[in-house]
């Protein structure tokens, strides 16, 4: 592995068998994502971004190509954010964050400490012993991320963190998410989302793919310096941007 | 429109418009709610209340034969002696330690057998077909095989109850198992979690108020199973009491036993709540009533 390079997917393709037929669902894909970088990546529905999630997170392996992804005691150094409320209801907030520390075998206390450092980050203090079902879901996406955070990986891999929320909220958690990560010292980010504002705000580079089997169409970098305020959104570069972002994708969403 | 609800307040037909009130209900709610309440639960004891009324009537009055039907104050009498000669406890102690331990033995194997097949397709393919066609065979049946195997202990009763209740928690617990979100496992995994950690953290929680609603079911039919054995073999337990008060013409006795009985099913299943409120303090309280 190149150093330098978080993942390296090199032909990477995914098939996956069903009772019926065989589902071609991504690839062949290359791609490099350098450390530090914040990758987003925009797509049809289908056509295979949470697959390729799913890989780098080695939960899901290729069925032809190579993926490399940095590894820590023997597994990706990643920690995923799911879109639907993956947090566990049988567990408080403050539980539900350290839960990869627990796994770890982090000693309690300086676990307690780390997932209380990161409920405070992510404005979950006043929450530590709510249980999930009585937070809203912005709350639980903030625990999710939270929990993501806490046991420190080196990629961080999020499947449409906020598209199950309404728009306002939404905005919301995209410039606490973009104030977090630049805070916290360039952890390298894959993001997968609908919204190409979301993209062109949070991400250095934007993936656009194709239909099923999803391929990379573009690899567009952001041309927005760093670090970024939320206020970007408003700027005419930005919407200049996020146009010239729609008229790569338009022509896949429409055949789809 | 000359409807008027409690819950809605009125409505009224002036010139083709209805038009709508804040009732009772609305204006108040709070006092509303709680008188309903109190409403509610005195009607509940109307029912048994006119219930023993009759009866009481009727068997004083001589309606009914008092040999077979004895007055509930008659009853009450004979529940006092046999509390006093030490009868009642004693037969009640011995039937729920069978229950007890044989719902324990079933619980557990149950949980066991559940978790396996509900994880593993292949464990599923070769044992499911064969534990779906034993679950139809009726249990009480196997007990002159179990008398067989076991003699005339306790094991033959626990065995048989332990047998029952494994297939409600079986059943239960792989259903619990195959219907639990695949994000949880992913998240669990992209995490760090080991197979047995996973178990310890998400798989056990995740289906833990399935097994108890199992065990709620359980609970009765342990007594239910525990009863019948009795009445056909052995000669203590409350099963017995019942069955051998009867043969005595004791109907009075009989009657003490089996209002012990119901009693005992209740408590029994308020245990096994409070059991599982404890251990699930994230569920909403009483999770799975509506199930039952
Ligand atoms: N475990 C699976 N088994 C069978 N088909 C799957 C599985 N996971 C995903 N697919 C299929 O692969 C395709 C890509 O899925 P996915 O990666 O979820 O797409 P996206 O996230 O871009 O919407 C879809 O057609 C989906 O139905
Ligand atoms: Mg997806």
């Amino acid at each position: 592995m190149r150093s330098g390079n978080a993942v390296e997917a090199r032909a990477v393709e995914r098939v996956f068998h069903s009772r019926k037929r065989d589902i071609h669902a991504l690839g062949p894909v290359d791609l490099d994502v350098r450390d530090g970088e914040f990758v987003c990546v925009v797509g049809p529905s289908g056509c295979g971004k949470s697959t390729l999630l799913r890989m780098i997170a080695g939960l899901v392996t290729p069925s032809a190509g190579e993926l490399r992804v940095r590894v820590k005691d023997g597994r990706p150094d990643a920690a995923m954010v799911f879109q639907d409320y993956s947090i566990f209801p049988w567990k408080t907030v403050l539980a539900n964050i350290r839960l990869g520390l627990d796994l770890a075998k982090v000693e309690r206390r300086e676990a307690d400490r780390l997932a209380r450092s990161w409920a405070a980050k992510t404005g979950l203090s006043d929450f530590l012993d709510a249980y999930p079902a009585s937070l809203s879901g912005g709350m639980r996406q903030r625990v999710a991320i939270a929990r993501a955070l806490a046991p420190n990986p080196q990629i961080l891999l999020m499947d449409e963190p906020f598209a199950a929320l309404d728009a306002q909220l939404r905005q919301v958690l995209q410039d606490e998410l973009l104030e977090v990560w630049q805070a916290d010292g360039r952890r390298t980010v894959v993001l997968v989302t609908h919204s190409l504002e979301e993209a062109a705000l949070l991400g250095d580079r934007i993936l656009v793919m194709s239909n099923r089997p999803g391929r990379l169409l573009a690899d567009q970098e952001v041309p927005f310096e760093r670090p970024r305020r939320p206020e970007l959104r408003a700027t005419p570069e930005f919407v200049a941007f996020r146009e010239q972002l729609w008229h790569l994708l338009r022509d896949e969403v429409r055949s789809a | 429109m000359t409807t008027t609800s409690q819950e809605s307040g009125n409505e009224q037909s002036t010139e083709g418009h209805l038009s709508f009130r804040p009732g009772p209900g609305d204006r108040q709610p709070a006092a509303y709610a709680r008188r309903r309440r109190s409403f509610e639960v005195a009607i509940a004891f109307v029912a048994p209340i006119s219930f023993f009324a009759l009866w009481q009537i009727a068997s004083t009055s001589g309606w009914l034969d008092e040999r077979f039907f004895p007055a509930p104050t008659t009853v009450w009498s004979t529940a006092v002696e046999l509390v006093r000669t030490g009868e009642l406890q004693e037969s009640l102690a011995i039937s729920t330690r069978r229950a007890l331990i044989g719902l324990a033995f079933g619980v557990v194997s149950g949980c066991a057998m559940g978790i396996l097949l509900g994880l593993s397709p292949l464990w599923r393919a070769a044992l499911e077909p064969f534990l779906s066609a034993c679950y139809t065979v009726p249990k009480l049946a196997l007990l002159p095989l179990l008398l067989l195997i076991f003699g005339i202990g306790e094991a033959p009763k626990i065995v048989l109850i332990a047998i029952t209740v494994f297939f409600f928690v079986w059943i239960a617990t792989m259903e619990a198992v195959m219907s639990m979100p695949e994000s949880y496992r992913e998240a669990g995994r992209s995490l760090g979690a080991g197979p047995w950690q996973a178990m310890r953290h998400i798989v056990i929680p995740a289906i833990l108020p399935q097994i108890f609603v199992s065990i709620r079911l359980s609970a009765g039919v342990s007594i239910l199973v525990i009863v019948g054995a009795e009445f056909v073999q052995g000669g203590d337990g409350i099963g017995y009491l019942i069955w051998h008060s009867w043969s005595l013409l004791r109907a009075e006795a009989m009657y003490v036993g089996i209002v012990a009985v119901a009693l005992l099913g209740f408590v029994l299943g308020e245990v096994v709540k409070w059991v599982g409120r404890l251990l699930m303090p994230w569920a909403p309280r009483d999770a799975g009533r509506a199930v039952m």
